[in-house]
Formats: structure tokens, C-alpha cells, sequence
């Protein structure tokens, strides 16, 4: 057991602070709160790397070019599913400039999506790897496939867009009860269609073998140690002989955790060749073999008692997640059902596509959209507006505020159209105005197995190093801002590496993990340099050990005030070096993040078209390290959120399970044209929950867009839409319905 | 295909490069292959996301779907060109400043597509900047930033000052 210290804290937001005491790990620097004045960190700092960007300077993996470097493609299935019969490779090799090709299959395994890799070619230049492609020889014993989830056999029987069918039997009793015993009962289904990450820079990786034995890399990746592992595991290497490179990254959200097939083959490639070998997917083996957020269907059934509070819930899902049969779970927002009796269950349906991968917060848009949804309805019997209804039942204290600050800076009284599907007061008849919002949860706060060094020279040079990567959150800047912090000196002084497996172990970037994990690590490493520091300093002085501090770009000893600089030239020509380490989170004011999501829309009876006005977010988390960083995190989310809700939709061929729109004409992505006014307030909590009291900010601001967007659209015409995207086509039908159903 | 190159010369940024290439490339092939000149972005090779526009006699092209035979001789910029020696172009100093360059990997693009505007409109409208960018898309920013930037940078070459819209903090 590690021993712990009591330490006193104020935690919370303006309007619910409190004092508690946490266990505090011995060792551990003192833990920021609300009373804690703080200079750089919460201001707007550039990127440190951001004039590498700006200048074409920044070198991504797809730019690498190295002497020698061969170039490598994938030979890939044309079947659904089936069976590898035979494979001849051997006209391959002795077409111009190939050096190497390698079977990533053998006669009699399996064969399960379109695009599924069977082997893999490296020549001298692409073009070449590319016309050698025709020489692969292969034959298939195809076989039957579904190749949409809605066509599984256990998937759910779809009437006019709604389940029909049984609830599942079990563990029901309690939620049954509930809804009998309510005053209002509703149910209906929502849809969701597959949506691809698209990240700018596609999949891919430089892999150099090198004669010494050891395997170097550079990846477009979003979790370096992961990279490191997969590769080395695969070639059966130990780890400390790869070493893997991601200082610029093109993107991730969720597809870029691992080597994948085509990074291994990479890798192998190069070990037969002895050559850099160059693997970089196209845009659309980028669509079409590296993971998508999965399609789900939801039912819910729900009651609210007669002062409207939501008491029963009961939620089943199905998910859609590619050949894995794995990963296609919904989830959403916990808060509005503390006073109610819940179920929730969930069942994936393979098929015969490629497989689903994490997507920025997996399963939470899809999940929001529908319980968002249905919340919509639960207002309505209530007699409720969506806004009063919410605060009737949110039982999150930071959301309550949230509801409240959004909904006055956002107009909710105005924007909102009281008569749902009739044009507002001085449009013309064909344009119709609603507004929706929604919430945003998440629920991660970090985790402990990472280190961070920090090193201080004697010219004055501040370092930070830590082998994780930046896929353009910032964390480079984030490293930066709290080293500068603890040092009190300016965050543009901290060179930060981040990148290279040969520095301390780091996270992946995903499920909002990277800052609340490596943020406390950064400062801790910084806090104990800084201790370093002030020793020398005063031996250096013959002053007291106690009496030298850090404060406003000075060093402060007894009664002399040094400039940084001026007390680094005491230290010596060995650097002050600290080893910063991430110990257990405390128990904190909270474990979750609040946000919400308010949205603006115009719909054009007479096309079908949805075009959001406005759109405006709250969200928290924990303390705002920067306050640019972080508007930039939620103003990325709410677009990739709004494109979730309008636009985006994987379509496949059901009878090949081919996708047909795999690039970006047809499968279209919201681009300029599509924005909308658009606001972020970051909403700053002490969360006690660490030494920095960060908490993760990448996922939660993108789960309530694509929910208020859809409930948005709803007022406008009046008719709750259920299936997203919500292209033009769904917007007439459901209007031509209603003017049936007149 | 056979391996024979031919010669050519291509004037980028203002220098003229004689440059051994295969006949097949593209601009953008040469520009990153041959040239070494990678701030130009490969995103799509299909003309669909604006990765690796650059301007050709000052008008932009998405360089992926321009036969690099075809334009040699002719005036090309690229990002690499777009400052002027150590100073940076106000449109790259704005992307810095308000995070308009998140991954960075579109960024070039938006900016030499943005620059082309701000040589013929010094006072774009956002609907003028909306139909600039309309061929390139980001994955990151979610395009607010990338409007304001090119907005702040059509002032700051006017001579104006010019803020930045802030968002809000709580409390603040
Ligand atoms: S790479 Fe040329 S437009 Fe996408
Ligand atoms: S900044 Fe990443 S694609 Fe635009």
C-alpha cells in the first residue's frame, strides 16, 4: 500500500464549490484547486508546433522519404466472404522493379470483407508495385454473406422504421413495473448508418529493417508504444529493438491505434528486402479497410411520472460492427435517470465489412442521439419545453449550469419554434426554424503507467520529453504550458518532444486519455526539477534550501531575485534531470465531465435541405490547461458531429458488400460551404481528481452535436427524424407523410 | 511503364528547378518526390479534399489532378514560398495564432487557396471566403478558426489591427 497524505482542497465551479479532503500519493506535487492562482496555464497559447505546420516544415509520416525506400501496396479481396483457394505469387516477382512480395494469407483462410488484405508488394516505385497488383494470382470459394447488419438473422424485424418484436426477457420485471405505474409511456426506434474516420492524412507507415537488426519507423499513428508493441510482436522482435516515430500526425479519431496488416506486412517487407519500405493506404482503402464508427439500431420504451420525471427506461440496442462481430455497443448520457428503474441491453450483428474501430467517444453519439430523442418525446407528453424538462431531471450539478449558461447565450426562448413545423413570423412558407440541444458526458479522467522527463540545462533550456504523440490536440503545447507553469517562466521557452518510443512511455491517444494521464505526469516531472533546481541554486548561493523559489520568470533566493537564466548557469554542466511519474487518482469532486449542446437550424420544405445556423457548446473539462486548445477540441467536434447528423453515411453494395462511395465526392464530409455561426464556452471545474485536476476533452464534445442537431430539426418540421444522416430524401418523405397524414 | 525520364524545368516559388522526372507524374508527385518540396499534402489523389492545392500562375490548383508536363515552365507556389524569407505570411501567422492548423495536414491547402483571395478581394466577405475554401476540408477545426484567420490576415494586409473573435470562459 502506498502511503498517502490528507491534503485540503476546495474543488467545484463557481457556483458549487466546496472544500474536501483527499488522500493525496506521498511524493506527489501539491494538487491545484480553485483557490490556486495560476499565469500561463487557462491562457492561449500558439502551438509550439504550429509554425512547422504553417510552413510545410512538419514532416508526416507520408512525407518520409528516405534513400533507397521501396514502396509497398496491398493485394486485397474482391469477395465478401469465402475462402483463399489459391495463391500464386510467382509472376509478381519478376515484374519490373519489384523486389519483394509476401502472401498475408494462406489457401484455405478465411477471407472476410472486401478489401481484406491477402499480400503485399514492394517495388521500386509505386506506380510499379501498383501495375503489379494485376499479377497476384488468387482464386475464392465465395460464399454468402450479409453484408448489412439489418440482414442478420437475429437482426430485429424493421416496420416502417420501427422495431416489432419481443423486449428481451430477462432482468425486465422492475423496468415493466415502472412503466405501468407511469403517467406517460412512449417508445420508438432510431438508426444510425456507418461512419468513416476520414482522417486527412490516411493510414500508413515507413518500416526500415535495418542490418543491425533493429526495425525503425515512422507511423501515422495515434499510440506509438501501441505501434511499437503490435510490430515488434509480430516479427517476434523485442521491443526495445523498434523504435517508432510520430511527430506530425494526419488525424486518428479512434482508427489509428495499432500497426494493422499493412504496417506489419510493411515491416516484413523491409526485413526480406533490407530497404525502407513505404506503406501508405490510398483514400480509399482508407474507407473501405480502416475502421468506421459502427451502424446501431435503438429501441427505447420510457415513462415519466405525473410531475414529469423520467422513471422508466428501457434501452436495447444493436450494433453494427464489420466481420469482428465485436465493438458495436451504444451507450449514452447516465444523468437523466437517477430516479429511474433502467434496463440496457445490447447485442452485436456481424457481417461481412470491414471491421469497426474506437471512433471518437465509440458509441456515445449514436447512443445520445437516440436517448436524446426520446428525452424530446418524454418533454412533449409532459407538456414540458425540452430546456425545463432537461433541468427537471439532470441530476449532473455542473450540467444544471451548463443548461442554464447555454441556453441564455444561444437565445433558447427565441430560436425555439413554438409551433413545430409552420415557418417562423416573416419567413417564407417553405423555410422552417427549430432549435434542439443535448447533453455530453464522459467519464475519464486518466490513468497511472506513464512518465514524463523533464530537464533543465545550464544555457537555460527548459526540456519536456515524452514518447506519445500529438495528433494535432496540442499536446505538445499542453507539455509546454504546465512545465512553464511550475518553472513560472513563459510556455514558449519548453522545447517539447513528443513522438519517439526512445523517450518515457506514454499513452495512446484515445478516449480522452492523453492530458488527464499525462498532464499530472508533466507537472509532477516539472515539480521535481524544479526542487532540483532551487537545491543547486542555493548550494551554489550558501543559502537555505527552503529559501529559493520559482515565481514570475525569476529565481528567487533569500533576498536575491535571479533572472531563470542567470540561476541555470549555477547548476552545472549536468542538467537537472526529473523523472516525473503518474500516481492514482484522488476521489475528486466528480468522476464524470458535463457539456451540452444547443443547435440552430433551417430546413427548406421545398428540397429537403438542413442547414444549421448556429451552434453553441458548453463543456467541461476539469481545468482548461489552454483555453484555445481546448475551444479548438470542441469546435473540431461539434462539425465532425453536425457532418455525423447530416451527411456522412458508408454506403455498401448489399449483394457484394463493396462500398461504393469510398472517397470523398460521394461520401461527403461537412466541408466550408456547411458552417454554421458556431460559439465554445469551456466551462473550467477544479475536480480534484489529480494533481492538475485535468480530465479529458476529445470525445464529450462530440457526442451531443448530432443529437441536438436531429432535435433541432425536429421542431422545425415536426416531425421527429430517427435515422441519420438526415439527408434531404428523409427530411421530403417525412414531410410528404405528413401532409398525407393531414 | 518503363522507367525513362524526361527533363523539364519547373519555376516554383520564384526559382527555376530543372528536374529529371517520370513523364506519368503529377504535379503534386513531382512537387513532393522530386522536388522534396513535401508541405504540399497527399489526401486524396482524387481532386476531392484540397490537401495539395498550390497556385499555378497565381490561380489555385488541386495539384494531384495536374499532368506536371503540362505546366513546366509556368509560375507554381507552393507553402514553402508562401512567406517571405523569415517573415511569414499573415495568413500563416494567423493559423498559428488561432489554432486554425490543429493535425496541420490541410492546412497548406486552405492557406494557398486563401492567399489567391486575398491577392484579387482584400475585403472578403465570409461568403467570399466560404466559396475560396469550398474545395478543401479539414477533419480538425471544424473551419470557425480557418474562417477567422483568413479574415484577421485580410485585415492585417489592409494595415488594420484586427482582433480575434474570443469564445467565452465561464467566469471570464
Ligand atoms: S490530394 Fe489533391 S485534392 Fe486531395
Ligand atoms: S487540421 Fe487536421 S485536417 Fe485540417
Amino acid at each position: 500500500m502506498t502511503s498517502r497524505d490528507e491534503h485540503e482542497m476546495r474543488v467545484g465551479f463557481a457556483g458549487d464549490a466546496k472544500k474536501i479532503t483527499v488522500d493525496v500519493p506521498t511524493g506527489d506535487a501539491p494538487p491545484w484547486d480553485l483557490d490556486t492562482r495560476l499565469t500561463s496555464v487557462g491562457g492561449r497559447t500558439r502551438r509550439i508546433d504550429a509554425v512547422a505546420k504553417v510552413t510545410g516544415r512538419a514532416r508526416y509520416a507520408y512525407d518520409v522519404d528516405l534513400p533507397g525506400m521501396l514502396h509497398a501496396v496491398v493485394a486485397r479481396s474482391p469477395h465478401a466472404a469465402g475462402r483463399l483457394a489459391s495463391l500464386d505469387l510467382s509472376a509478381v516477382a519478376a515484374l519490373p522493379g519489384v523486389a519483394a512480395v509476401i502472401p498475408l494469407k494462406e489457401p484455405g483462410n478465411r477471407v472476410r470483407f472486401v478489401g481484406d488484405p491477402i499480400a503485399a508488394i514492394a517495388a521500386q516505385r509505386l506506380d510499379q508495385a501498383l501495375d503489379a497488383l494485376a499479377a497476384v494470382r488468387a482464386e475464392y470459394t465465395t460464399e454468402a454473406a450479409v453484408t448489412d447488419f439489418r440482414d442478420h438473422p437475429d437482426a430485429p424485424e424493421l416496420v416502417r422504421g420501427e422495431v416489432v418484436g419481443p423486449w428481451p426477457g430477462r432482468g425486465g420485471d422492475e423496468v415493466a413495473a415502472a412503466l405501468a405505474a407511469a403517467a406517460h409511456t412512449a417508445e420508438g426506434t432510431w438508426i444510425c448508418e456507418v461512419q468513416t474516420h476520414s482522417c486527412l492524412e490516411s493510414h500508413g507507415l515507413v518500416a526500415w529493417f535495418k542490418d543491425d537488426g533493429t526495425l525503425e519507423v515512422w507511423a501515422s499513428t495515434q499510440a506509438t508504444f501501441g505501434v511499437r508493441g503490435g510490430l515488434a510482436s509480430a516479427l517476434e522482435l523485442p521491443e526495445e529493438k523498434v523504435r517508432v516515430h510520430a511527430e506530425f500526425v494526419g488525424g486518428g479519431f479512434g482508427s489509428k491505434f495499432g500497426a494493422d496488416a499493412e504496417g506489419v506486412a510493411a515491416a516484413r517487407l523491409s526485413r526480406l528486402v533490407k530497404c525502407p519500405v513505404k506503406l501508405m493506404l490510398s483514400r480509399f482503402e482508407d474507407h473501405t479497410c480502416a475502421g468506421n464508427r459502427p451502424s446501431a439500431i435503438i429501441r427505447i420504451r420510457a415513462g415519466i411520472d405525473a410531475r414529469g420525471i423520467i422513471t422508466a427506461w428501457d434501452y436495447d440496442a444493436w450494433g453494427g460492427p464489420g466481420y469482428t462481430g465485436r465493438g458495436g455497443g451504444t451507450r449514452h448520457n447516465p444523468t437523466y435517470f437517477t430516479r429511474a428503474k433502467t434496463r440496457n441491453s445490447h447485442r452485436d450483428l456481424d457481417s461481412a465489412t470491414d471491421a469497426g474501430r474506437a471512433m471518437r467517444a465509440p458509441g456515445w453519439p449514436q447512443g445520445n442521439f437516440a436517448m436524446e430523442g426520446m428525452v424530446e418525446r418524454l418533454a412533449e407528453l409532459a407538456g414540458m419545453d425540452g430546456l425545463a424538462f432537461r433541468l427537471l431531471n439532470d441530476a449532473d450539478p455542473i450540467r444544471q449550469a451548463e443548461w442554464r449558461l447555454g441556453a441564455e447565450r444561444f437565445g433558447w426562448e427565441q430560436r425555439r419554434n413554438p409551433k413545430p413545423g409552420t415557418p417562423r413570423d416573416g419567413d417564407p412558407a417553405h423555410l422552417l426554424r427549430g432549435a434542439g440541444l443535448a447533453s455530453a458526458f464522459w467519464g475519464q479522467m486518466g490513468g497511472t503507467g506513464n512518465q514524463v522527463t523533464c530537464r533543465i540545462h545550464q544555457d537555460g533550456t527548459v526540456e519536456a520529453r515524452n514518447g506519445a504523440q500529438d495528433i494535432g490536440t496540442g499536446m505538445k503545447t499542453v507539455m509546454a504550458v504546465l512545465t512553464a507553469e511550475e518553472l513560472g517562466i513563459a510556455p514558449e521557452r519548453i522545447r517539447v518532444t513528443m513522438g519517439d518510443t526512445n523517450d518515457p512511455v506514454g499513452p495512446a491517444s484515445g478516449g480522452s486519455t492523453t492530458t488527464p494521464s499525462l498532464a499530472p505526469t508533466v507537472r509532477h516531472a516539472a515539480w521535481l526539477a524544479k526542487a532540483e533546481l532551487c537545491e543547486r541554486v542555493a548550494a551554489a548561493l550558501r543559502v537555505e534550501p527552503g529559501s529559493v523559489r520559482c515565481e514570475g520568470g525569476r529565481v528567487i533566493a533569500g533576498d536575491r531575485a535571479l533572472g531563470f537564466d542567470e540561476a541555470c548557469r549555477l547548476i552545472g554542466p549536468t542538467p537537472v534531470e526529473a523523472t516525473g511519474r503518474r500516481f492514482r487518482n484522488y476521489e475528486g469532486y466528480q468522476d464524470s465531465v458535463a457539456g451540452c449542446q444547443f443547435a440552430a437550424v433551417v430546413v427548406d420544405a421545398r428540397t429537403g435541405v438542413v442547414r444549421v445556423e448556429k451552434m453553441l457548446a458548453v463543456q467541461d473539462c476539469g481545468l482548461v490547461i489552454d483555453t484555445l486548445l481546448a475551444e479548438n477540441q470542441v469546435l473540431g467536434a461539434m462539425i465532425q458531429g453536425m457532418s455525423y447528423a447530416l451527411h456522412e453515411q458508408r454506403i455498401v453494395d448489399r449483394a457484394t458488400g463493396r462500398m461504393l462511395n469510398g472517397d470523398f465526392l460521394n461520401y461527403k464530409i461537412s466541408g466550408p460551404a456547411d458552417l454554421p455561426d458556431m460559439e465554445a464556452i469551456m466551462f473550467p471545474v477544479a475536480n480534484g481528481k489529480n494533481n492538475v485536476g485535468a480530465a479529458g476533452l476529445g470525445e464529450p464534445p462530440a457526442i451531443a452535436a448530432p443529437a441536438a442537431i436531429a432535435n433541432a430539426v425536429g421542431n422545425a418540421i415536426g416531425i421527429p427524424l430517427r435515422h441519420l444522416p438526415i439527408t434531404l430524401d428523409k427530411v421530403l418523405a417525412a414531410l410528404a407523410e405528413a401532409r398525407r397524414n393531414r | 511503364m518503363t522507367s525513362s525520364k524526361v527533363l523539364g524545368t519547373f519555376v516554383v516559388n520564384g526559382e527555376p528547378h530543372e528536374v529529371a522526372y517520370a513523364p506519368h507524374k503529377t504535379l503534386l508527385e513531382v512537387l513532393r518526390e522530386d522536388l522534396g518540396l513535401t508541405g504540399t499534402k497527399h489526401g486524396c489523389e482524387l481532386g476531392e479534399c484540397g490537401a495539395c492545392t498550390v497556385l499555378l500562375d497565381g490561380t489555385p490548383v488541386v495539384s494531384c489532378l495536374v499532368l506536371a508536363q503540362e505546366v513546366e515552365g509556368r509560375a507554381i507556389r507552393t507553402i514553402e514560398g508562401l512567406a517571405d524569407g523569415p517573415d511569414l505570411h499573415p495568413l500563416q501567422d494567423l493559423f498559428a495564432e488561432l489554432g486554425a492548423s490543429q493535425c496541420g495536414y490541410c492546412s497548406a491547402g486552405f492557406m494557398l487557396a486563401a492567399s489567391e483571395l486575398l491577392e484579387r478581394n482584400p475585403d472578403p466577405t465570409r461568403d467570399e471566403i466560404r466559396a475560396a475554401v469550398a474545395g478543401n476540408i479539414c477533419r480538425c477545426t471544424g473551419y470557425i478558426k480557418i474562417f477567422e484567420a483568413i479574415e484577421l490576415a485580410a485585415a492585417r494586409l489592409r494595415g488594420e489591427q484586427g482582433q480575434p473573435t474570443r469564445e467565452m470562459l465561464y467566469g471570464s
